[in-house]
């Protein structure tokens, strides 16, 4: 089978402003049928609003949105077949479970026979049997956001938006949850868009990602791409806790005069190499040390495996590194 | 440095020991500060509430004028004389029409301040519906009774807008109309909605702005439109809020004496009744009893408010 060509969602120069704020500023972003994609970012980046753009509850300034090919710039929320999971769930406090997920086909006019069924069949889905008389009062958090996931799955959209769905949840259920939404998604094969600021949530979980700055996106690609060959300091900066080389330091280790971001697991210390630093901090992480050397002004922080020696704080060393390994960026 | 200082810090005086005690005997704090206003409530509200239940079971001996302390419920039977049942009617129908009517202006202005004033807009809105409440009553009455005088704006504008034969006409009807608009239960009506309807508005306003946004869009998310949202998110969610500026709006209406005296063609409601049998005709019990009244209507509409599932959101 090959996949559909026509992209899930499309932006086309879209800018959305809130007064003299940029909000969004002339975005252009395809997201692939079928793709888990994840729009990371910082508060105020312009996540949440480029989700919002989508399922139609903000109005774009300027450009083009397009679902599935079809300009819905002018179509309110109701009628894009998009739904959404919100990051407080938004259940009807007054409606039963099965209600709260029937709700969807309930305003479509479908009969309560078929509603029923159907609501069963998506609360099956997301292992929620036998808790459909119940208000959603008397759920867990965890048990509310499934309602949630129910409830928008239930008029089958054609993309599935879900704001910093898993921010409300403890480490332990998040991680559970993670795992579920991947393989959800890739059962109902239907495109999952998320927003969130945890980059690790992001990576683990996305097949593809936007980074959002300040109303643009600053990189778009794979979680590997982004990872590992993050196109400027704030992408470094943001996606990983890779170390930022400015332009002098890259020259003295061997590159060229140029920022570039290096990944903390590919420098090991030396006790001789072309630059010389003082070890600042230690911090044990189990399965090595995360060691960080002062050189001038700059951090740099370096790895080393169990097994090998700690160097003592105050102690000097050197980094080194297989050239591969330094990253060159853009800015 | 550090080691010099004390494990537990010197009492500085009475209230460190005051405080001492509360925090050993919470209880204590909670009766001292639950006693007064429980005797306040129980001894003067409940219990003058006791004492005019008492008074409707005791009648009046139509000879001497004297009230019989002895329990009857002949009081009662005399509420469904036709003259007092129609009282109670014209009183309730009254009642009915002002909560309706208040609702429905009421919510637009509500629904305004809750999702969309924000700052001074919404300093403004609490101005505005308060404004009125911080001037006399009284006054307000007597200013309306001018204003829907036959030489009032309303007729004046009336007249030049060219709908003063249908005025005329209106005021012609036999079950509302009077000589003019201060003389008929129309008029009596407006200014009953006029005066309650801060009562309604708030309340109103307070449950709207506990429906957060995101519930609204939800419901456009799932496909609602806006009618179906505001019939199957909006409404249940604000009924407890509803229900409450109805209860304001209809027990006010219910036990108003004044407005139907200055406003309206002197025909009786509850609270004048109440006002006049305990005075001029000086017969309590049955005071008493159209006392009552209300304080059962209320009961009623309370039990329909729950059946209807007004208080499953709250």
């Amino acid at each position: 089978m090959t996949p559909d060509p026509t992209p899930a969602v499309e932006f086309r120069a879209v800018s959305r402003h809130f007064g003299a704020v940029r909000a969004v500023d002339s975005v252009d972003l395809t997201i692939a049928e079928g793709a888990f994609f994840a729009m990371l970012g910082p508060s105020g980046s312009g996540k949440t609003t480029c989700l919002r753009l989508i399922s139609g509850f903000e109005k774009p300034s300027a450009g083009h949105i397009l679902i599935h090919g079809q300009d819905v710039s002018d179509v309110p929320p109701n009628r894009r077949n998009v739904n959404t999971v919100f990051q407080d769930y938004a259940l009807f406090p007054h409606m039963t479970v099965r209600e709260n997920v029937a709700y969807g086909l309930m305003v479509k006019g479908v009969d309560r026979r078929r509603r029923r069924d159907k609501a069963e069949e998506l609360l099956a889905l997301v292992k929620l049997q036998g808790y459909g008389d119940r208000r959603p009062g008397q759920l867990s958090g965890g048990q509310r956001q499934r309602v949630a996931l129910a409830r928008a799955l239930i008029n089958e959209p054609r993309a599935l938006l879900l704001d910093e769905p898993l921010g409300a949840l403890d480490l332990k259920l998040r991680e559970a949850m993670q795992d579920e939404l991947k393989a959800l998604q890739k059962r109902l094969g239907i495109t999952f868009v998320f927003v969130t600021h945890d980059q690790h949530e992001a990576l683990s979980m996305a097949d593809s990602l936007a980074v959002f700055n300040e109303g643009k996106i600053a990189q778009i690609g794979t979680p590997e791409d982004v990872y590992t060959r993050p196109k400027s300091r704030f992408v470094a900066d943001f996606v990983g806790s890779s170390n930022v080389l400015p332009p002098k330091l890259t020259r003295a280790l061997g590159g060229p005069a140029a920022w570039a971001s290096l990944r903390p697991e590919s420098v090991r210390l030396a006790a001789v190499g072309p630059v010389r630093g003082t070890v600042s901090a230690v911090r044990y992480l189990g399965a090595g040390s995360r060691v960080v050397l002062r050189i001038g002004e700059v951090e740099v922080a370096a790895y080393v495996p169990a097994g090998d020696p700690i160097p003592d704080i105050g102690s000097e060393a050197s980094p080194v590194f297989a050239p591969a390994a330094l990253h060159v960026m853009e800015g | 440095m550090l080691s010099d200082a004390p494990a537990v810090l010197p009492e500085r005086g009475p209230a460190d020991r005051l405080t001492a005690v509360f925090w050993r005997h919470p209880r204590v704090l909670l009766v001292l500060l639950l006693t007064p206003p429980l005797l306040w409530l129980g001894v003067v509200y409940l219990g003058s509430l006791a004492a005019l239940l008492l008074q409707s079971f005791y009648s009046i001996d139509e000879f001497s004028g004297l009230v019989v302390p002895e329990f009857t419920l002949k009081t009662y039977a005399e509420l469904f004389r036709a003259q007092n049942l129609d009282i109670i009617l014209r009183t309730l129908t009254m009642a009915v029409l002002v909560t309706l009517t208040s609702a429905v202006i009421a919510f637009p202005i509500a629904y305004f301040a809750a999702r969309f004033a924000r700052g001074r807009w919404k300093a403004l809105f609490y101005l505005g519906v308060m404004l009125p409440l911080w001037s006399s009553y009284l006054v307000k009455v007597y200013a309306w009774k001018l204003i829907l005088a036959r030489e009032g704006i309303v007729t004046w504008l009336a007249e030049r807008a060219g709908a003063g034969p249908l005025l005329g006409r209106a005021l012609d009807e036999q079950w509302f109309g009077g000589s003019s608009l201060s003389t008929s239960p129309v008029g009596t009506f407006i200014v009953f909605v006029y005066i309650w309807m801060p009562y309604m508005i708030l309340p109103m306003q307070a449950a709207l702005e506990r429906v957060p946004g995101s519930m609204l869009e939800a419901a456009a998310d799932l496909g609602a439109s806006r009618g179906q949202a505001f019939r199957t998110v909006i409404l249940p969610l604000a009924l407890p809020g509803i229900v409450a500026g109805s209860i304001f709006t209809f027990s006010l209406t219910l036990g108003d004496y004044i407005i139907p005296q200055i406003i309206g063609n002197s025909a009786r409601f509850i609270g004048l009744a109440v006002y006049q049998f305990q005075g001029t005709a000086g017969n309590l019990p049955l005071a008493a009893a159209f006392a009552v009244v209300p304080i059962v209507i209320m009961l009623v509409y309370l039990a329909i408010a729950k059946r209807l599932g007004a208080f499953d959101a709250l």
